[in-house]
């Protein structure tokens, strides 16, 4: 991530009592202590929302913790990480500053942190200490991570209030349950569902749209002939959502669809024209993306990455000219993919599309073959 | 032509909902410190960043016998200098295929004719269909010899279904009679529609936040206007001279460098009004009533100041005076010091000064709006016992150090009804944490898209120097004499006594 500053600082990390009114009086003396003179008189606290994860414990907390490293920077907030596991016996919680010093004025900027252990008899204590921690007049981003359950008693109460639910479908044990579940939930909870998975193609998608931008590549749409999407082993999330937004945003119709361990072929129509669409894993252990290759109006367009490389290769072949470049991967970590998608919200509609377009996929493919 | 582009369903939701046509930028100039130093690490960071086209190409047009390969090493370098992200040799290699150069004088038309067969073999090799992006990064007196070879090379005039389109760096002019000359020579070849006239200012994301700041937020628009608004201050302060540059300082000036251009166009970014979308030349049209709003300066000794640094102190150092500067006459006349009084004669400022200010070698570096807002209409915590509160302040910052603050009054605690200023300050880099990009990006990819929201047009440009050449034609007749000022003092007393006359004083910045 891009970024003008130095890297964070986490100030303090110790055990505190559980209650939000010890939690909060924690801050406060910690935002006492650093702002001290001689500590560091320039501290600022910034919040410009609540970053609340949740999930199983063995799941969450690693990941967040890589998140709240960067995330604060482009974001200051209060995050907050309430995990649950079955091996505790009682709620527990921690807090911390996570400071970094701006190189424009020189600034100690700091967001702040609160986690929240619970075990399985805590759910309603735990739901009830992360609600009362939200700063009020702040936006609130839910996280859920790890395997998506977003009817369990704490994700469902801070659904409601969210502005954007955050989920991975990369970590879906069954693709097809987990797109059921994020479009249910959006209709049930009216929220704005962002999906991790489908932001980390945000650099395929642009690099794929340029082959039909301008009048000749629009032109290109009525003579698309094939799409093929290659990936890692088997058929990954994020495969599904790229032939669901071709499916969605081109308003191709299903023919036939077949499956089998590691690849889907289905056939699909443009009014009475056929388009071919393959997907297939190509045994690379990632489950991303690798190529995807696009023939129209007698041209081939292909691109490719790899996990270990930083960038993203682009090819065009046409009968009498070919062309390759060569441009930045986008960055595909999640605190990345988070910064971005809170900058720029304005996709998750045709995520939803794709993902509708990924379903239909996965359950023809899986009734037809 | 941009409008008529059909829609990509692929971009929906995305953040560039249209991508650049495949074009060739053709960049005149292109051995020059411009194109080193903004223009090719800004199209190098385009290209990285996956918002260039597929069969986008280069071609470098100037008078040293370079060949392609030449113009890639120089350029290769000045990217690992001047961009904002690291050159990585991958990216770079593929970027640099499509860098190509052309060896010709401005008025050699052989070197068009050249031109032309490279452009058609790029079109050939990388279909970019005819489009062309002409950049003038030359000095200004070849605009005019260049377009017009353009045009007589048949280069200007775009193939159907097609596009050329021509960006001029400022000046546009060095005052009337000469930007309507060189108007009247690039019309000749370009329509209106088709110069895109920089004013690197309007790249910038802080000068861009002016009007998010006002028109994408409910509560500061109400007062916006003389009602509330006591007076306006746009300020920018160097600390550097004239850097080496003296023989191009000498013929310009803080007015024609700085004033023309960069400061009234924030003025009027200030001052317009709320357009109804930001399409087509909304922003441009309301920009442009804003000029021709401006009260023309009638008295020029009262409500100008011009002044010139001499010897003195900057950050701790000693540094010459401007007549010591390299390049520079040691009788020169020309001011590093402007200050102008001006009044916008609408429904919404009449009544309202508009105090502006750009000097050399001043105490800080800084680029400030400071808008100073009329005291509540009762000093009532004065009757109480208390002080009497100091007018409201908004402060935007457009650089460095980013930002927006707003100063108010606020209860000192204790028993008295004593009142202190408070600031609520906004920081860029705080609340952000990430590198804006370069204000040329911008406006390299706007030009490439057909956007010319973000360029000059010449009504406005026609419009500022038809009240900035009175100032310069009665300056060279001796009115408001120049006046001296130490380096690393905040100007001449003449600049604070402009002031004083209005019962204000320069915002500190």
């Amino acid at each position: 991530m891009a970024s003008n500053v130095t890297p964070i600082e986490r100030l303090d990390d110790r055990p505190i009592g559980i209650s939000p009114a010890a939690i909060e009086a924690e801050f406060t003396r910690l935002w006492r202590e650093t702002a001290e003179p001689g500590v560091d008189d320039s501290s600022v606290r910034l919040r410009t929302m609540n970053f609340v994860a949740v999930g199983p414990e063995t799941w969450t907390v690693e990941r967040f913790e890589r998140v709240m490293e960067s995330l604060p920077q482009r974001h200051p907030c209060r995050g907050v990480l309430a995990v649950t596991s079955p091996d505790r016996t009682k709620l527990e919680a921690s807090i911390s500053a996570l400071c970094w010093r701006t190189t424009t004025g020189g600034r100690h900027v700091c967001s702040e942190e609160v986690v929240l252990k619970a075990g399985p008899n805590d759910q309603l204590a735990l739901a009830s200490s992360v609600l009362a921690l939200l700063v009020t007049e702040l936006p609130l981003n839910v996280w859920v991570v790890g395997p998506i359950d977003l009817e369990s008693h704490l994700a469902s109460e801070l659904i409601d209030s969210a502005e954007i639910v955050f989920v991975d479908t990369a970590d879906a044990t069954d693709i097809t349950v987990t797109l059921q579940s994020v479009l249910s939930a959006r209709r049930k909870h009216d929220v704005a569902v962002c999906d991790l998975a489908w932001r980390r193609l945000a650099g395929w998608r642009a690099l794929v749209a340029q082959f039909f931008d301008g009048q000749a590549g629009v032109e290109r749409l009525s003579d698309l002939q094939s799409i093929e999407i290659t990936g890692g082993a088997g058929i990954s999330s994020e495969m599904l959502l790229l032939a669901g937004w071709f499916i969605s945003c081109l308003g191709l119709s299903l023919a036939e669809a077949e499956r089998d361990a590691s690849s889907i072929s289905a056939t699909l129509y443009d009014r009475s024209r056929g388009v071919t669409v393959k997907l297939s894993g190509s045994g690379e252990p990632a489950a991303r993306v690798t190529e995807i290759k696009v023939r129209a109006a007698g041209g081939e367009f292909v691109v490719q990455s790899h996990a270990e490389s930083a960038h993203m290769h682009v090819r065009e072949e046409w009968p009498d000219r070919f062309d390759h470049r060569t441009v930045d991967q986008v960055a595909t970590d999640d605190a990345s993919v988070f910064a971005e998608a809170l900058d720029d919200a304005s996709d998750l509609p045709i995520f939803l599309d794709a993902a509708r377009g990924a379903l239909s996929l996965l359950l023809a493919s899986s009734q037809l073959s | 032509m941009t409008s008529e582009t059909p829609v990509n369903p692929l971009r929906a939701g995305m953040r560039l909902h249209r991508a650049p046509d495949a074009c060739a930028a053709v960049v005149f100039g292109a051995t020059g410190d411009l194109t080193a130093r903004k223009l090719m690490p800004a199209l190098y960071n385009l290209a990285r960043e996956r918002l260039l086209p597929g069969g986008f190409s280069v071609v470098g047009f100037a008078r040293r016998d370079w060949t392609d390969e030449q113009f890639r090493a120089v350029m290769k370098e000045a990217v690992a200098k001047f961009s904002r992200e690291p050159l990585q040799e991958e990216l770079w290699d593929s970027f640099a295929r499509g860098l190509h150069y052309v060896s010709s004088t401005f008025n050699d038309p052989a070197g068009y004719a050249r031109l032309g067969e490279r452009l058609n073999a790029q079109d050939d090799a990388h279909g970019s269909a005819g489009n062309r992006l002409f950049y003038l990064a030359t000095p200004p007196d070849a605009y005019a010899t260049i377009a017009q070879n353009l045009g007589a090379a048949q280069l200007a005039q775009p193939r159907p279904g097609s596009w050329t389109r021509l960006v001029v760096e400022k000046p546009y002019g060095r005052d009337l009679p000469s930007a309507r000359k060189l108007d009247a020579a690039i019309g000749e070849v370009f329509r209106e529609r088709y110069i895109y006239r920089i004013d690197h200012y309007l790249g910038k994301e802080t000068v861009q936040n002016i009007m998010v700041f006002r028109f994408g937020n409910g509560i500061f628009e109400p007062v916006w206007n003389r009602r509330y608004v006591d007076s306006v201050q746009v300020s920018v302060g160097e600390t550097v001279g004239v850097e080496g540059r003296g023989g191009y300082y000498e013929e310009s000036g803080g007015l024609r460098d700085m004033v023309q251009n960069h400061l009234m166009q924030v003025l009027a970014l200030v001052a317009m009004e709320p357009v109804a979308s930001f399409g087509g030349d909304a922003v441009r049209d309301e920009k442009a009533k804003v000029f021709h709003a401006i009260k023309p300066i009638d008295d020029i000794d009262r409500d100008t100041v011009r002044a010139q640094y001499v010897a003195g102190a900057i950050l701790g150092e000693m540094v010459p005076g401007y007549r010591e500067e390299e390049g520079v006459a040691p009788d020169s006349r020309t001011e590093t010091y402007t200050a102008l009084r001006l009044e916008v004669e609408n429904w919404r400022w009449s009544g309202v000064p508009f105090y502006l200010r750009v000097g050399k070698r001043l105490p800080k570096r800084a680029t400030e709006v400071a808008i100073t807002f009329k005291t509540a209409p009762l000093q009532l915590f004065r009757q109480m016992g208390g002080d009497n509160p100091t007018p409201n302040l908004l402060v935007l910052r457009i650089q460095p150090d980013e930002g927006i603050s707003l100063r108010f009054g606020a209860k000192v605690p204790g028993t008295r009804s004593d009142v202190r200023p408070v600031n609520m300050d906004f920081r860029y880099g705080s609340s952000f944490g990430v590198d804006p990009p370069e204000a040329y990006e911008r406006l390299l990819l706007d030009a490439m898209l057909g956007d010319s929201t973000l360029f000059t047009r010449w009504d406005g440009v026609e419009a500022s120097w038809e009240l900035l050449t009175p100032v310069l034609d009665a300056w060279a007749d001796g009115a408001s004499p120049l006046k001296q000022y130490e380096a690393g003092s905040w100007g001449p007393d003449a600049a604070r006594e402009l002031m004083e006359r209005d019962g204000r004083e320069w915002h500190r910045m």
